[in-house]
């Protein structure tokens, strides 16, 4: 009977979801269908404000009293829809924007929505004892810039400041970024070249990648252990091979009590390798064979092929990637989550991000965090526009045309 | 300035034979164009002498040096590309210079070297550009630029026309050949193309399936073809071909199939008696194909044909003729005045007619 109850539940759930896309879809199809009527503004200002009003009181969101008030508002906003749908959208412009209306709802829901609520969290006051006030109420008290205040002079955590956590962080970024690009750009190259097995190896090579991260990151974890982990046997068996090494401090290393971060950027490193690869032997496979041909007779070494040759030309996929991989370790909270022992345990391997989660879900801090959340938005912002934005251009320059359009890059301008 | 000789060069590419003992020698300041179907090996000929492939077997030898194993910078030769393969990300002037760069010559120097290519190529105003904002024959000129500044002993050329539409490939054409008289280099080029390799060629090495077929200046390979390939090769339109049988009636030589009997005159095959009985191919280039009922010297008796189609270039005509089994293609003086279907007479000029050996695909008359 139970797995019957299940079945229900989850047919039930089917059915509110599918309504819900209904519901949207019949809201579109009003709007972008149906703008030239004459009974276009009246209806829907009477109508879809009134749904909303009696879908809110159903669901029991606003209580009895703040219902016209409410009303007032999806009406408003109601009122400005019909006026964008009738003067905005319309003739050439009514199909393209159709188009993009399911994703562009679906993007509002799950990112416009939380963001907005984010710098709303951010200005005023949300933590553990004003968390029942606000569910009672639905008032929270309003802090002004308080919280970014306290983002740079209070400790997120227990004792770190953020300024250590901000060093700390970009040194993460920098040692990981640097390894993977280094790692990845030396490994692209031996598959570039006409190998045996090269299959097996490109497969073997992109399995932490492709591996689910947590998986990933727990054997590795494992493989750090102080006692059974793989790299401190080897370790000791080493020292006691060669007591030379062993004179000079050489051995078994406490590795996720002594040197947590070590650890992380050790792990994170090898994660981050294959993504690397893979898109730097694009690049690589990119380059037309007849410029190395060039080179060879205009007598260039191996390496000076590698510097006037190689570099330039797989620059344009090389910096985006490098965007994205700075982004995604600067953002990184799983390996750091992961190895250090989830939400409790050390300070020493934290960076902005795994501070913040605690912060937010450890020490129940929502506003503080809110406000943390945004500092760290608005640094990657900043080094993604200013640092990375003009290299994608400058890289474009040289290489379109040349390479026929092999190279698809971000700032390619759209054509037609 | 210098010699090339290649000496039994073979190529194999696992178990592929790609060129089978190819033997040439290339004299100092000899505009050579080697000449063939795509995959008849004369790139990968090209491309060995410059170093950019292993050799196989053979020797190739510039300026009587043994290159077999030299590094492609140190054999003294420059080359032009199909595609330029300028380097996309530096300008006309660095793409130029980055040879004497690597080279390490003087900056003085290089410059000088720079700017006297671009003068001689008329590139000295785009110098600063980047490839891309370049034409198609702008950029042809660039990847010529690069090669002259490094004052090479050969020049080699490889399809560099084919990436260009007709009228600029035909502008190109002069270029290259001014630029022959010019610098006075040795020059090896490599094309598909017939029409450059006549135009341009002092001699021409005609390749197919990686042996060379013929060797010999444009009006030798056009007026004796040594084969049925170089024959059909060579000359456009395409010559004519008819295929039968040679037999002799008493002192007298003809050449018969099912639907033609031609008399072939002793001044073009000799020796009616050692001929006789061969399996043979008649070739006549669509000019030699007389239209008409006049007779004229060394002319062929007429055949009955009927037009097909005809086809007006302007100053000239092609007409398509079938005549029993066999299909006659004629290059006539516009304007040919007969519509399709209609009868015409067609004769042959002995002067200009090619007789081989069906079996072994050899030419076997002499004159």
């Amino acid at each position: 009977m139970d797995i019957l109850y299940s079945i229900y539940e989850v047919a039930w759930f089917v059915l509110i979801v599918a309504a819900g896309i209904a519901a949207l879809e019949g809201y579109f199809y009003y709007h972008f269908k149906l703008y030239g009527k004459k009974w276009f503004m009246a209806v829907s200002a009477v109508f879809f404000p009134l749904a909303a009003v009696l879908l809110c009181r159903y669901l029991g969101l606003v209580e009895g009293g703040g219902l016209g008030r409410v009303w007032a508002w999806f009406f408003i906003a109601q009122v400005l829809i019909n006026l964008f749908f009738k003067h905005i959208v319309k003739g050439r412009f009514s199909l393209p924007y159709m188009l993009l209306a399911p994703a562009f709802t679906g993007l509002a829901l799950l990112l416009v929505y939380p963001f907005v609520f984010q710098i709303y969290l951010s200005f005023h006051d949300l933590k553990l004892t004003t968390i029942m006030a606000w569910k009672n109420t639905g008032r929270l008290p309003f802090a002004g810039i308080q919280q970014y205040i306290n983002v740079f002079t209070t400790s997120p955590l227990s004792e770190i400041t953020f300024w250590t956590l901000l060093l700390r962080t970009l040194l993460w970024t920098f040692t990981n970024v640097f390894f993977h690009v280094a790692g990845g750009f030396a490994l692209a190259l031996l598959l570039n070249n006409e190998i045996r097995f090269k299959g097996f190896y490109r497969t073997l090579l992109v399995i932490p990648w492709a591996m689910p991260q947590v998986v990933a990151v727990l054997a590795m974890r494992g493989e750090f252990h102080s006692q059974y982990g793989f790299i401190n046997i080897m370790l000791g068996k080493l020292a006691a091979a060669f007591p030379a090494l062993a004179a000079l401090g050489f051995g078994p290393v406490q590795w996720l009590s002594d040197h947590p971060l070590a650890t992380c950027t050790l792990i994170n490193i090898w994660l981050g390798i294959p993504f690397m690869m893979v898109v730097i032997l694009g690049g690589l496979q990119s380059i037309s064979s007849s410029y190395y041909d060039a080179a060879d007779i205009d007598g260039a070494s191996y390496f000076q092929k590698l510097r006037y040759i190689t570099l330039p030309l797989i620059r344009p996929v090389l910096m985006p990637a490098v965007t994205l991989g700075t982004v995604w370790t600067f953002n990184n909270i799983n390996v750091i989550y992961l190895v250090t022992g989830q939400s409790g345990g050390t300070e020493q391997a934290d960076i902005l991000v795994s501070a913040l989660y605690k912060a937010a879900f450890t020490y129940n801090r929502y506003s503080y965090s809110a406000a943390f959340a945004i500092v760290i938005f608005a640094m990657l912002f900043f080094i993604s526009v200013f640092y990375y934005a003009p290299t994608f251009g400058r890289g474009n320059l040289g290489i379109r045309g040349s390479l026929r359009g092999k190279v698809i890059s971000p700032s390619s301008p759209a054509r037609g | 300035m210098a010699e090339v000789r290649f000496s039994h060069v073979t190529k194999k590419f696992n178990e592929n034979m790609i060129l089978n003992g190819v033997s040439a020698e290339i004299k100092d300041h000899e505009f050579v164009v080697i000449v063939g179907p795509s995959g008849c090996g004369k790139t990968t000929l090209l491309r060995m002498l410059a170093g950019l492939e292993e050799i196989t077997a053979g020797e190739i030898y510039i300026d009587n040096v043994l290159v077999n194993n030299m590094h492609p910078s140190k054999r003294q030769i420059a080359m032009v590309f199909q595609d330029y393969a300028l380097y996309p990300h530096m300008t006309v002037e660095e793409n130029m210079s980055f040879a004497l760069r690597l080279m390490k010559l003087k900056s003085g120097a290089i410059s000088a070297r720079v700017h006297e290519a671009a003068a001689i190529l008329q590139l000295t105003k785009l110098l600063k550009r980047m490839p891309k904002q370049l034409s198609g024959g702008q950029r042809q000129r660039v990847a010529i630029g690069r090669a002259i500044v490094r004052h090479p002993k050969v020049f080699l050329f490889d399809e560099p026309l084919s990436n260009l539409d007709a009228k600029l490939r035909e502008e190109m054409r002069v270029e290259i050949a001014k630029l022959y008289q010019r610098l006075n280099a040795t020059i090896i080029y490599v094309t598909h193309d017939q029409v450059e390799a006549m135009t341009l060629a002092g001699r021409i090495v005609i390749m197919n399936h990686g042996i060379i077929q013929q060797v010999g200046t444009p009006i030798e390979v056009y007026r004796k073809p040594a084969n049925l390939f170089v024959a059909g090769f060579i000359g456009s339109p395409t010559m004519n071909f008819l295929y039968g049988r040679l037999q002799a009636e008493g002192e007298k030589l003809f050449f018969k199939n099912d639907s033609l009997t031609l008399y072939l005159p002793p001044f073009l095959l000799a020796d009616a008696a050692r001929n006789a009985g061969r399996e043979a191919a008649l070739g006549i280039r669509p000019d030699d194909v007389v239209i008409g009922p006049g007779v004229r010297e060394d002319c062929s008796e007429k055949i009955e044909g009927i037009l097909e189609v005809s086809e007006l270039l302007g100053h000239r005509e092609n007409l398509y003729i079938k005549a029993g089994e066999n299909r006659i293609l004629a290059a006539v003086e516009a304007f040919f005045n007969q519509s399709p279907g209609s009868k015409v007479s067609v004769g042959f000029n002995y002067r200009n007619m090619h007789v081989f050996d069906k079996k072994t695909q050899k030419r076997i008359n002499n004159s």
